[in-house]
């Protein structure tokens, strides 16, 4: 049968023809860039959704959100004591409740970032070659101890009782902390709450940056998502090491285009709404009784806990 | 959107960058006897900043600084393959600064990692001071120096290859160095009476060489490819848009 096809749609590609000949390669890098970018995406969906709904943590001035969060993780931060971290979570979980969101979603993530940052890192303080004290569990014995570069190395590694309790204590401390600042960040608005910033006396010039940052991320990280599908479907089998890093040159180029192309509409849409170099942002609304209530609970349980 | 549909796999995959994340300091790893004063370092840097930028960019500062904030932010996401099989991605601090200039830089990375933290959890909320300092204070001067101090002759475009990757390499490995400083500083300046750490529990004999090692081996090369990637092709196709010959006045394009 007679090819009827245009010359250039016959022509191979080059990816596809080297893949033959390349000697080594993989392809999980467009693989991990394009779950990447489509978390980015989710993220600020699920923020934007979640921070919709009108549960009563919704309903709280982004101000006061903010302010009980630079306090609660300061308060988590001077907190020494297992116990008072515990309720401190049990706080926390109250009210996650109260905001009326998806315990598995939320939990899930904070989990996650809990798993690595308060235990995966921190568990080798839990051995009495970081942390020394009493081995409650012996993991393995040598003849005699010995000295590695600066290190040095006892005759037995095992847990300690101390090492555990840093360990407990650190692990408590970061998901404090994760906790409560992924339930203001899911629950607020994050325009909203960039507005917020005014009260710790950022200028507008500033958040107005971080407003269109925000917005830009989000443009940006759909272009890049499509951009990594198109690729991935132009390229089979194992691809040279040095063609991927051009690819990447090239991409990153192009959406570095994309940004200053961006950067210029916005520049012009300003100008033709009478952008002349000045900002004023608008507070979203008033601080209410609600909002008032709600920082008074949440710096009586702050200062309650430090005294403790 | 099915892609979406996978976060649990990305979460699972993004445990092969554990040790890149840590460049983004956790809540609960700092004492307040530091992430207190690095935070007044950092607003001070910024309050410099944005007074210099001001001058630099005109009116049109505004989107301009919010684009390369997005921009710094984006690349962060690009995995390339580095040598030893794994993936890794760049801070983006080195190529943001050859290119915006570290002024720029500055804000535009501390953007993103405020947007960061806020938004998606990377880096703690009372440690937004420290991160801020190392990587959008420190950092961008770093590449910026290391770059202006070899790179200034944009013709000879290999050199320029190598300038780059060592500004971006350089100013990597000496940011987690002093990340390990940080951690490393914690068992000394905040313990309890019994010498239990309060905060990070390893202290500089651990924290120094395990950040070092890593990044000098592994993320260091990733931060100083993508730098050298990104310059080379902005150098070959519209070198005006690189901040660091500007100042030179050869290719004077605002």
């Amino acid at each position: 049968m007679e090819n009827n096809l245009p010359a250039y749609l016959r022509q191979s590609e080059g990816g596809q023809q080297e893949g033959r000949h390349a000697k080594r390669g993989q392809l999980s890098f467009l693989n991990k860039s394009i779950v990447n970018a489509a978390v980015t995406m989710k993220s600020i969906y699920l923020q934007a959704e979640n921070s919709g709904r009108q549960n009563f943590f919704q309903r709280i001035h982004p101000g006061v959100k903010l302010l009980s969060l630079i306090y609660f993780e300061i308060v988590i931060s001077f907190v020494h004591r297992p116990i008072a971290q515990m309720l401190i979570t049990s706080f926390i979980f109250l009210l996650f409740l109260a905001a009326g969101l998806s315990l598995f979603l939320v939990y899930r993530r904070i989990l996650f970032l809990v798993f690595i940052f308060g235990f995966l890192i921190i568990w080798p303080a839990s051995l009495n070659m970081i942390t020394p004290g009493k081995i409650i569990f012996n993991l393995i014995c040598f003849s005699k101890p010995s000295q590695f570069w600066i290190y040095h190395i006892p005759q037995c590694i095992g847990f300690t009782a101390e090492g555990l309790q840093v360990v407990w204590l650190l692990f408590l401390r970061v998901l404090n902390s994760v906790s409560f600042a992924m339930l203001v960040v899911f629950t607020t608005s994050f325009p909203a709450f960039v507005k917020s910033f005014k009260i710790i006396g950022l200028p507008d010039t500033f958040l107005m940056i971080i407003t269109l940052g925000y917005k830009y991320i989000f443009i940006l990280s759909r272009t890049i998502e499509e951009a990594f599908f198109a690729l991935k479907s132009r390229l089979i089998g194992n691809i040279r090491n040095n063609t991927i890093r051009k690819l990447m040159g090239g991409l990153i180029f192009n959406i570095f285009k994309k940004s200053m192309t961006n950067y210029e509409n916005t520049w012009y849409a300003m100008v033709s709404r009478g952008y002349q170099g000045k900002i004023i942002l608008h507070s979203p609304k008033q601080v209410d009784s609600t909002d008032l209530f709600a920082f008074i609970v949440i710096v009586a349980f702050g200062i309650g806990i430090l005294f403790m | 959107m099915k892609i979406l549909s996978n976060f649990a796999f990305s979460e699972c995959d993004a445990t092969t960058d554990i040790i890149s994340e840590i460049m983004h300091i956790p809540d609960g790893y700092l004492s307040p006897q530091t992430y207190i004063p690095l935070f007044g370092a950092f607003a001070a840097a910024t309050a410099v900043a944005v007074r210099k930028v001001k001058k630099e960019v005109s009116v049109r500062n505004i989107p301009y600084l919010g684009m390369a904030a997005a921009f710094s932010f984006i690349i962060m996401m690009f995995n390339l393959p580095v040598p030893g099989g794994t993936t890794g991605h760049a801070v983006g601090s080195a190529v943001i600064a050859i290119l915006f200039g570290p002024w720029a830089a500055m804000i535009a990375v501390s953007v993103a990692l405020i947007i960061q933290a806020l938004v998606f959890g990377d880096g703690g909320i009372t440690a937004i001071g420290a991160n801020c300092f190392n990587m959008a204070v420190f950092m961008p001067f770093v590449a910026w120096y290391i770059f202006k101090l070899a790179g200034n002759n944009p013709v000879k475009t290999k050199r320029i290859f190598l300038v780059a990757f060592i500004s971006g390499y350089l100013s990597l490995v000496l940011t987690a160095i002093l990340t390990a400083f940080e951690f490393g500083i914690q068992p000394i300046i905040a313990s309890a009476a019994d010498g239990k750490a309060l905060y990070c529990p390893y202290d500089l004999s651990i924290a120094i060489p395990a950040m070092a090692i890593e990044h000098l081996l592994l993320f260091g090369i990733a931060e100083g490819m993508i730098t050298a990637l990104i310059i080379r092709y902005v150098l070959v196709n519209e070198p005006g848009l690189i901040h660091a010959f500007r100042k030179e006045g050869q290719y004077e394009n605002k």
